[in-house]
Formats: C-alpha cells, sequence, structure tokens
C-alpha cells in the first residue's frame, strides 16, 4: 500500500502515464506504442498545467481588480472543458470512470433500457467529473463510483431521447449525442419550444444566419475570441494600455493553445478508446443501434455556428445578472456552441428560439458553476492544476445540475436553490422524456416563417 | 508535402481520433503530409494554404478546397470508403 500511496502521491503527470503504458501492454498495443501514449499523456497534463498557469496568473489577478472597481462578483475565472477534463482525468476517478461507464452501458444495453453503444471514450470524463465532486462533497469513494454510474445512465438515455433530433436536423443517421452541455441542457428547449408556439408573436419570428455570419466570421475565431476579452477585461480593471493589450495576447495565447495541449492528453487515451470502440461495436452490430459520439459533431451546423457567435457577449451579460454570481466565463466561451448545440436542433434551426431557451441554459448554468466552485477547488488543489490561483470554476460540467443534484443531493445540502434546479431540472427532464415516448420531440418544420433580416 | 487539416467542434476528441487515422493512412500508402487540427471556426482562415479539409462535424460551407466528411473515422463504419476518397485527393 505504502508503494501504491508513493505512486500516488508522484501525481498525475507521472502516475498516469504510468498506468496508460501497463494498460496499453495488457491491451497488446506493442512495449513502443503504450510507452509513447503514456508519454503523450503525460506531456498533456504538464502542458495544461502551465496553460492553466498562464490563465489563472494574468486574468485572475485582473477579474479581481474589474470586480472590486465596479463592485461585481466576477472574481473567479472559467477554466473551461479545456480545464477541467484535465482535473477529472486525473482525480481518483479518472480511469475507474471507464470501466464502470462502458459497464452501466452494457448493462442497459442488455436489459434494453438503451439502444446507444457508446463509443466515445472521450467524454467519460463528464462522468468522472460527477463521480469525483460527489466522492468530495459526501467523503465517500463508494458514492463517487455511484455519481459516475447514475450521470452515464441518464447520458445513454439523453442519447435515445435526442436520437430523433440527431437524427433529423442534424442528419446524422445512426449517431446519438448523448454526451456533454448539449445533450444535458438540451431538455430545456422542449418545454420553452412549446411555450413559444403559443404565442402568436414570437411564433413566427426567425433570423437569417448568413449574413451574420459573413460580417461577423471573424469575431468568432477562438483566438480573436480571447483577445478582445483579455483586453477589454484588462481596460475594466483599470491597467494602462500597455499592460491591457500584453493580457490581451496572452489570453489569445490560452484560448489557442488549450485544445492543443488537451488533445495530448486525448492521443494517450487513443489505445483505451480503440480498444473499447471494436469491442462494443463487434457485440453491438444490429442497425437498431446507435452509435453514441461527441457533441463536436453537431458544431459545424450553420445555425449553431450562428448561435454560438451570438452567446459569446451574451453570456458575459447573462453572467453579470445572475444573482450572486462570481464565475466570469472565460475557457468554454471559445466552445459555448456546446452548450446550446441540442435546442438549436430541438428548434429546428431558429435562431430567436435558441437565444430565448439559450438564455435559459446558460443562466442556471452559471449560477450552478457558482455554486460548485468550492468543490471545484478543491478537485483542482487535488490534481495539482490549482496553481497559485486561490479559486477556480467551470462552466462546462462545473456548471451541470446533474452534478450539482447528485452532489448536493448525496450530502444533504439542500437550500433554496436546491430545490428550485431539481424541480426545473427534473420537470424539463420528464417533459423531455414524454415527448420523446410520444414521438413529438422533432415536429416537421412548418411551412417558411416571415423573416426578419438580421 | 499534402498539407491536411482536420477539424471538429474543439479540437481535442473526434478530430484527433480522425487526424490519427489520416496520419496512419498516408505513412501506409507513402504519402508525405501534414496533418493539423483546428476549430471549424478557423478553417477559413486556413484554407487557402492547405490540400485537403477533413470535418467531423457536418458543414455545408464551400471553403474553395476539396472537403470531406470525416465521421466514418470516428464512428468505424464506412472507413474503406473514406480513406479511398482521401486517397483520391491526395494523389
Amino acid at each position: 500500500m505504502d508503494i501504491l500511496q508513493y505512486i500516488v502521491n508522484l501525481g498525475p503527470s507521472v502516475m498516469l502515464p504510468l498506468v496508460i503504458f501497463i494498460i496499453g501492454l495488457l491491451l497488446r498495443q506493442g512495449f513502443g506504442k503504450s510507452l509513447t501514449s503514456g508519454l503523450t499523456i503525460g506531456v498533456g497534463f504538464i502542458g495544461i498545467g502551465l496553460v492553466i498557469g498562464l490563465l489563472t496568473d494574468n486574468l485572475g489577478p485582473a477579474a479581481k481588480d474589474m470586480a472590486e472597481r465596479f463592485g461585481i462578483g466576477l472574481s473567479v475565472v472559467d477554466v473551461g472543458w479545456p480545464g477541467t477534463a484535465p482535473m477529472a482525468w486525473a482525480s481518483s476517478m479518472g480511469l475507474i470512470a471507464i470501466p464502470i461507464a462502458i459497464g452501466v452501458n452494457l448493462l442497459m444495453l442488455l436489459t434494453k433500457m438503451t439502444k446507444v453503444v457508446n463509443v466515445d471514450i472521450w467524454n467519460i470524463w463528464h462522468m468522472a467529473f460527477t463521480g469525483i465532486i460527489v466522492q468530495l462533497a459526501t467523503d465517500s469513494f463508494i458514492w463517487g463510483i455511484v455519481g459516475v454510474a447514475v450521470h452515464a445512465a441518464i447520458a445513454y438515455k439523453l442519447g435515445d431521447m435526442f436520437r430523433p433530433v440527431t437524427e433529423n436536423y442534424f442528419q446524422l443517421e445512426g449517431v446519438a449525442i448523448p454526451h456533454g452541455t448539449s445533450a444535458y441542457m438540451g431538455v430545456f428547449a422542449a418545454p420553452i419550444d412549446d411555450l413559444i408556439e403559443k404565442i402568436p408573436g414570437v411564433r413566427r419570428l426567425n433570423l437569417t444566419t448568413k449574413t451574420l455570419q459573413d460580417r461577423a466570421g471573424v469575431l468568432g475565431q477562438p483566438v480573436v475570441v480571447g483577445t478582445i476579452l483579455g483586453f477589454a477585461i484588462g481596460l475594466l480593471a483599470g491597467y494602462p494600455f500597455d499592460e491591457s493589450i500584453q493580457l490581451a495576447i496572452k489570453m489569445g495565447a490560452v484560448i489557442l493553445l488549450m485544445p492543443m495541449v488537451v488533445k495530448l492528453i486525448m492521443q494517450g487515451l487513443m489505445p483505451i478508446a480503440n480498444a473499447a470502440r471494436t469491442t462494443l461495436q463487434r457485440r453491438f452490430k444490429n442497425s437498431n443501434y446507435s452509435i453514441g459520439l461527441d457533441p463536436a459533431l453537431v458544431l459545424g451546423d450553420p445555425q449553431v455556428v450562428a448561435a454560438a457567435l451570438l452567446f459569446i457577449p451574451f453570456t458575459l451579460l447573462i453572467a453579470l445578472i445572475v444573482p450572486g454570481n462570481v464565475v466570469l466565463p472565460f475557457g468554454d466561451l471559445a466552445t459555448i456552441g456546446f452548450f446550446v448545440a441540442m435546442a438549436v436542433g430541438v428548434h429546428r434551426g431558429s435562431l430567436v428560439r435558441t437565444l430565448i431557451s439559450g438564455f435559459v441554459i446558460m443562466f442556471i448554468t452559471i449560477w450552478v458553476s457558482s455554486q460548485m466552485v468550492g468543490l471545484q477547488t478543491e478537485l483542482a488543489q487535488q490534481t495539482n492544476l490549482l496553481n497559485n490561483a486561490h479559486q477556480v470554476g467551470s462552466l462546462d460540467q462545473g456548471g451541470s445540475p446533474i452534478t450539482y443534484l447528485l452532489a448536493n443531493g448525496a450530502s444533504g445540502q439542500v437550500s433554496l436553490g436546491f430545490v428550485a434546479i431539481a424541480v426545473l431540472y427534473i420537470a424539463a427532464f420528464v417533459y423531455t422524456y414524454v415527448k420523446y415516448r410520444r414521438g413529438t420531440l422533432y415536429r416537421v418544420p412548418a411551412p417558411a416563417p416571415a423573416e426578419v433580416k438580421a | 508535402m499534402k498539407k491536411i487539416i482536420v477539424a471538429c467542434g474543439g479540437a481535442v476528441a473526434t478530430s484527433t481520433l480522425a487526424a490519427e487515422k489520416i496520419r496512419e493512412l498516408c505513412q501506409r500508402e507513402g504519402i508525405a503530409a501534414d496533418v493539423q487540427q483546428c476549430r471549424i471556426p478557423e478553417i477559413p482562415s486556413r484554407a487557402s494554404e492547405v490540400d485537403l479539409i477533413v470535418t467531423t462535424a457536418r458543414v455545408d460551407a464551400d471553403y474553395g478546397k476539396p472537403t470531406l466528411h470525416g465521421i466514418a473515422f470516428v464512428s468505424g463504419i464506412g472507413e474503406e470508403a473514406l480513406e479511398e476518397k482521401i486517397l483520391a485527393v491526395l494523389r
């Protein structure tokens, strides 16, 4: 046991390469390939540590100054999913989550509770994150495992529920998108869509997006988003011009570099991902099944791209009005489309409706992420990814009602906010589920609505 | 040297899978290729310098360069057909 503890104490950048190397050998990937995979994942962790350091060391103090000057509370930097996924992988739930999530999937397939054959190993980090947060909240490893399993079961069910949307709107035949913010926040879209149908004026509103994309396309480039935001926050923090422009370039660098280093973690996981995919696909080949894949597949849809563009400034505005919010959206902004992608599909591409349901989605996400700052900071500390920051948060998965409800529910921290989120989330989920069962979740497009030029 | 960009939503998960498969394919077929990853919104600014664009997400835009849908590398269905298409562009 002492040896195990010694290895764990070396930190994730040493422990994970070792584990991946051994798993690689067990999966008969050969010595060379296993070694490279292991080392690559280690490099990924070192890299994400450096980039998060650059982010929190520079944006952190600026956000604090800005918060003090204007009396607004946004002093905790959102490290986004590129900062959060490594924390989940490096935690004690990280690699255990993979067999648990696959086990739950197999069990549900065999008992015909789902048709989703999930081959997307990367996004199991969402479930691992829920697991470790539940574990930290309850101080119980077993509860952590339960957290992973429950989140996995919900995710596969979401994949089934949204299959009519992924097939009809996104035209991905035989594909389910069970993962991440797209699916779990997508449940808010169905009740809101039905509500809008009842309002005569709003019902027919629409926007054409082609012009918007052509004109504002460059503003959607991640590096431009990061740079502008860095510059604006520098000025708002009261920095002189020279320091603001330096902060701007650094934040552009952070946003561009983040996926580059996180990619290495994904590369290191590939032997496991490939082995799992081959095994699962051999067993469940029938066309009745759908393959569970990454929501990244729907981020190319023009309406999703347009929504993602609009939601960059929109999310920042929402962050200002959410009561008690301390989280400054940043790391997730470049991929904010993940949050509203499924809603776009449910609304059959209507941008006006996506703005309405997206407002609710982002409002809830930001409020929840603000509540989770304490637990997420604890996790960051445990995985050596806190650096010099005092606190960190994230919208993607830090702002998930599923994680929040499971963690606070299991530890018995029931507040008024908890009840409100529980009622809203469960009601939206049940509403969407009933529509899915009735086969009315995806309506056939109505005749061309009146258009308002954007 | 052929330049290929592989794009997806976040430039991490699905594009890494596809990029890795394309690298293996090029190595197997003896084609010198530089395979890079990016996010979908970054494609327009990089399209002019590449020979082939592969996206794992569905995109309708015309970037003025051969563009292929790389979902087969992610789902595992129809991989060989896609490999043929890629080779047809690169050769």
